[in-house]
């Protein structure tokens, strides 16, 4: 127990590398939270300036939308936190029969879209006079899309603590269940928080689904009044809403992080132990970790198998083609999130100024709002300077993703002693080289984690794409939406398999991170 | 640093990324450079392969390049809109009459003067001023099963009321710019207190929850899970011509009401006012609405033509109907108006 659960120190005011360069990283930083907040306040001003078109008010069906997103989040948040969290620690931390596979099978739920989830299943439903419709079947879906970003998130943690969590588990003389809850909880809170936290903002964003299954959401709320109604000030107001949510996510996000704040470093060349599970034990983690990504691939097979005959409608050099551009979007936007995410981490650790940490928080905001409203935003600057549309989506996908990549670096960081940092500068290294030398190799995981989630975030991504894409370049999460919206939803099953695709092929990229990390 | 950089495999993969997208934004510019009049920018609302063909044809008989933005109509109007004098756009064409009214009196649109289109578009489809015509017609009558509701029962959409209808009627959500323009129709023939009424008395007919799309809607009704609908002629269309078959012999069992008058939705365009290419836009949109190319524009949705009934078999065999009075330009100014007597009148 070389170096687990120090007493928490105050991890602010750690500058290793002061007085060497580090002005260079503060401008960087304050320059990605300007680029991160730029949209947002285009957006407010736009609201606050424009012609009053009716009573300031939450609308006709404000409350009823409001409502919706709670009940929303709160469903989820609560299904997504318990199945990630159970599954991250049996994958991580105990063995039974088929624990690798079964671990790497969790990957396979985040390559499906919920808004695909939905049409799939709504479509198969109605085929056979099945309703799908309603607040239960949005939950259990968006759970099933979404609860993969906290088992990401915890077994990531069980994982590099894993073998020293067992071994105080042992030593107290205490069981899988009781060290699940009075040893692994506590430490994996930060984790699961972030998880939750960001699963909750992908919640209150999401648009496709939750309008397919009849559920009243702010996102289509912010939507319709700014572009159907056109009365900016109250969409902002809507928008204003659905910040305080998503700002008391991260707030209690935080907390939990502050209250089981500890510094629990594992090098790699260590063999975890596990829980060995036998008998019903090892039956029902099976089931348990078999039937979400059993049900994520059932409900588009089931599908598929629906409209097989349609299948062959694209042809290949199209498809080629969308593949393509969604590929070559998804990589840029991928590169340009992670470098920043990288830097702003960093920043936060380092800076004494609280201001400059909370630009950490403030680049995250971008998540929080609508697609669609950002793309607004950026229209907004864009527009009159005639800036490249591929530029602007660049600039939305990094702001509007910057909080996934950098959430599971918060975390990962917190498990950094800061003393490593401190003794690496005053061997005379600068900032860069710690971050080189020390940041980037131990981060290795979570970047390529919080890389991974980007890649498969913008591959499925859609309104920003759909408002600032350039002329003749559509892509295939595009000629998705073109389909299902014409409601031929068979049609959309070639470019929607080959979202798929991507994103299961991205997931395994994983594969050997998340095999190292269990030692396997 | 540098080295550091070539060194780490993230990042050389990133170098190798932002290099093909500097190639990418290179081909596109360049694709915009090309001479103005050369090129027509359309933003478009609909999405069908077909109607790329008949750009391509356009292209073929003109000499003009057509350049396409297929997005939603809304966001196509905000993106216009918030371009301002830099946008690139020639054509706007959106779904829906409220759409082409918003856009109009956001100022997006430029009158133009066209013999051949007021030839060929009907004035009720257009806008006195020329800011936008319609191309297609989208007609939305009463569907029922014959097995569930005596067709004879409905004549219009007043019927929709009647107690034979309780729990076998279902309906599109609100949201639905369909829904809304057909409460945009009869408010504008029947007026407040009327359509009140009939809001009142559709609601508590209809079997809930509302459907949020027309296919599995006219499925129910094929599978005589609701008795009656009111759902737009091409969805019942799209499944008498499906490959599937379970939706084919589904579909066959739906029967067409044409109520009178029957609601007339469109797909429309106009010039954008900072077009730089307005000449080639207006023979884009003569095009679009000339008899041939018109009914290829409508055909790609078994959609009716501005003028006639077409010559899609499956349209022809539905019969035809008389299309309501009211004009676009009415659907359009009624609109806010309807969404806001329909939330009143309980439709979810």
């Amino acid at each position: 127990m070389e170096s687990t659960a120090l007493a928490a120190p105050q991890p602010t005011g750690v500058s290793p590398a002061a007085g060497q360069g580090r002005s260079g990283l503060i401008l960087a930083a304050l320059g990605i939270g300007l680029l991160a907040l730029l949209p947002l306040l285009a957006l407010f001003w736009d609201a606050l300036f424009a012609a009053q078109t009716s009573p300031l008010g939450l609308g006709l069906d404000g409350a009823a939308q409001i409502r919706g997103t709670l009940l929303l989040v709160g469903g989820e948040g609560v299904l997504g936190a318990l199945l990630g969290t159970g599954i991250g620690w049996l994958t991580a931390v105990c063995r039974f029969p088929g624990r690798r596979l079964l671990r790497i099978a969790q990957l396979v739920p985040m390559a499906f879209p919920a808004y695909l989830l939905a049409a799939s299943l709504i479509d198969w439903g109605s085929h056979r006079a099945l309703r799908i419709h309603g607040l239960g079947w949005a939950i259990a879906l968006l759970t099933l899309a979404n609860y993969s970003y906290v088992f990401l998130l915890t077994t990531e943690s069980f994982s590099a603590g894993g073998r020293r969590l067992v071994e105080a588990s042992l030593s107290l003389g205490l069981g899988p269940w009781t060290s699940f809850f009075r040893v692994a909880l506590p430490v994996a809170l930060p984790a699961i928080g972030a998880g939750v936290a960001l699963s909750a903002m992908e919640v209150v964003n999401e648009l496709g689904a939750v309008r397919l299954l009849g559920v009243p959401s702010l996102s289509a709320g912010i939507l319709d009044r700014w572009q159907v109604d056109g009365d900016p000030q109250g969409a902002a107001l809507l928008s204003l809403v659905a910040l305080a949510i998503v700002g008391v996510m991260i707030a209690l996000e935080r907390q939990l992080r502050g209250r089981s704040q500890r510094w629990n470093l594992e090098s790699d060349n260590e063999r975890p132990f596990s829980w060995p599970l036998h008998g019903w034990r090892a039956a029902l983690a099976q089931l348990v970790t078999a039937l979400p990504p059993l049900m994520a691939v059932a409900i588009p097979a089931l599908w598929i198998n629906e409209g097989w005959p349609a299948l062959r409608a694209e042809p290949l050099g199209e498809l080629a083609r969308l593949t393509s551009r969604s590929l070559t979007l998804a990589l840029g936007a991928t590169v340009l999130t992670c470098c920043g995410a990288l830097l702003l981490a960093i920043i936060r650790r380092w800076s004494p100024q609280p201001l400059i940490r909370q630009l950490s928080f403030v680049a995250g905001l971008g998540y929080a709002v609508p697609g669609s409203v950002l793309g607004v935003g950026l229209l907004i600057i864009g527009g009159p300077l005639l800036m490249s549309p591929l530029l602007l989506l660049f600039w939305g996908y990094s702001d509007r993703f910057m909080a996934v990549s950098k959430q599971g670096l918060d975390a990962a960081l917190e498990r950094v002693p800061p003393t490593m940092d401190e003794t690496a500068s005053s061997l005379g290294h600068s900032w860069l080289a710690v971050v080189r030398l020390i940041h980037v190799p131990l981060l290795r995981g979570p970047l390529l984690m919080g890389g991974l989630l980007v890649f498969v975030d913008v591959v499925k991504e859609l309104p920003l794409t759909l408002a600032l894409r350039p002329f003749n370049f559509d892509t295939l999460a595009v000629r998705v939406f073109q389909y299902a919206s014409d409601e031929r939803v068979e049609a959309a099953m070639a470019p929607a398999l080959l979202i798929m695709v991507l994103g299961l092929v991205a997931s395994i990229a994983l594969i050997p991170s998340l095999e190292r990390r269990s030692g396997s | 640093m540098i080295k550091f950089l070539f060194n780490a495999r993230p990042f050389r993969l990133g170098l190798a990324a932002v290099s093909s997208l500097s190639l990418l934004g290179a081909i596109t510019a360049t694709a915009q450079a090309q001479s103005r009049n050369k090129v027509v920018n359309v933003y478009s609302g609909r999405h069908y392969n077909t109607d790329k063909e008949l750009y391509a044809q356009f292209t073929r008989q003109t000499g003009i390049k057509v350049n396409l933005i297929e997005g939603k109509d809304d966001a196509m109007i905000e993106r216009l809109r918030r371009e301002g004098a830099n946008s690139p756009a020639d054509v706007l064409v959106t779904v829906d009459a409220a759409r082409l009214i918003r856009a109009q009196e956001l100022n997006l649109f430029r009158p133009i003067n066209s013999a051949a289109l007021k030839r060929d578009v009907p004035a009720n489809l257009r806008d006195p001023n020329g800011h936008w015509f319609a191309l297609t017609r989208r007609a939305r009558p009463v569907m029922v099963n014959p097995a569930q509701v005596n067709p004879s029962l409905i004549r219009t959409y007043g019927d929709l009321t009647r107690a034979e209808l309780k729990g076998k009627l279902c309906m599109r959500d609100r949201s639905s710019v369909y829904s809304q323009s057909l409460t945009a129709d009869v408010l504008q023939r029947a007026g407040k207190a009327t359509t009140e009424r009939w809001l009142k008395g559709m609601v508590a007919n209809v079997k809930q929850p509302f459907f949020t799309s027309d296919t599995t809607m006219v499925r129910a009704v094929g599978q005589g899970d609701c008795g009656a609908t009111v759902a737009n002629t091409y969805y019942l269309a799209r499944l008498l011509t499906s490959d599937n078959a379970t939706d084919k012999a589904n579909a066959r069992k739906v029967k067409v009401v044409w109520v009178d008058p029957t609601h007339v939705n469109v797909t429309g365009g106009g010039v954008t006012r900072t077009s730089g290419n307005p000449e080639g836009a207006r023979r884009l949109l003569e095009f679009l609405s000339s008899p041939t190319a018109g009914e290829g524009y409508a055909g790609a949705n078994n959609e009716y033509p501005v003028k006639g009934w077409g010559n899609n078999p499956t349209l022809q065999s539905f019969g035809t109907f008389k299309a309501t009075p009211v004009t676009i330009q009415q659907l359009g100014q009624r609109n806010r108006e309807a969404v806001q007597l329909m939330q009143q009148g309980g439709w979810k």
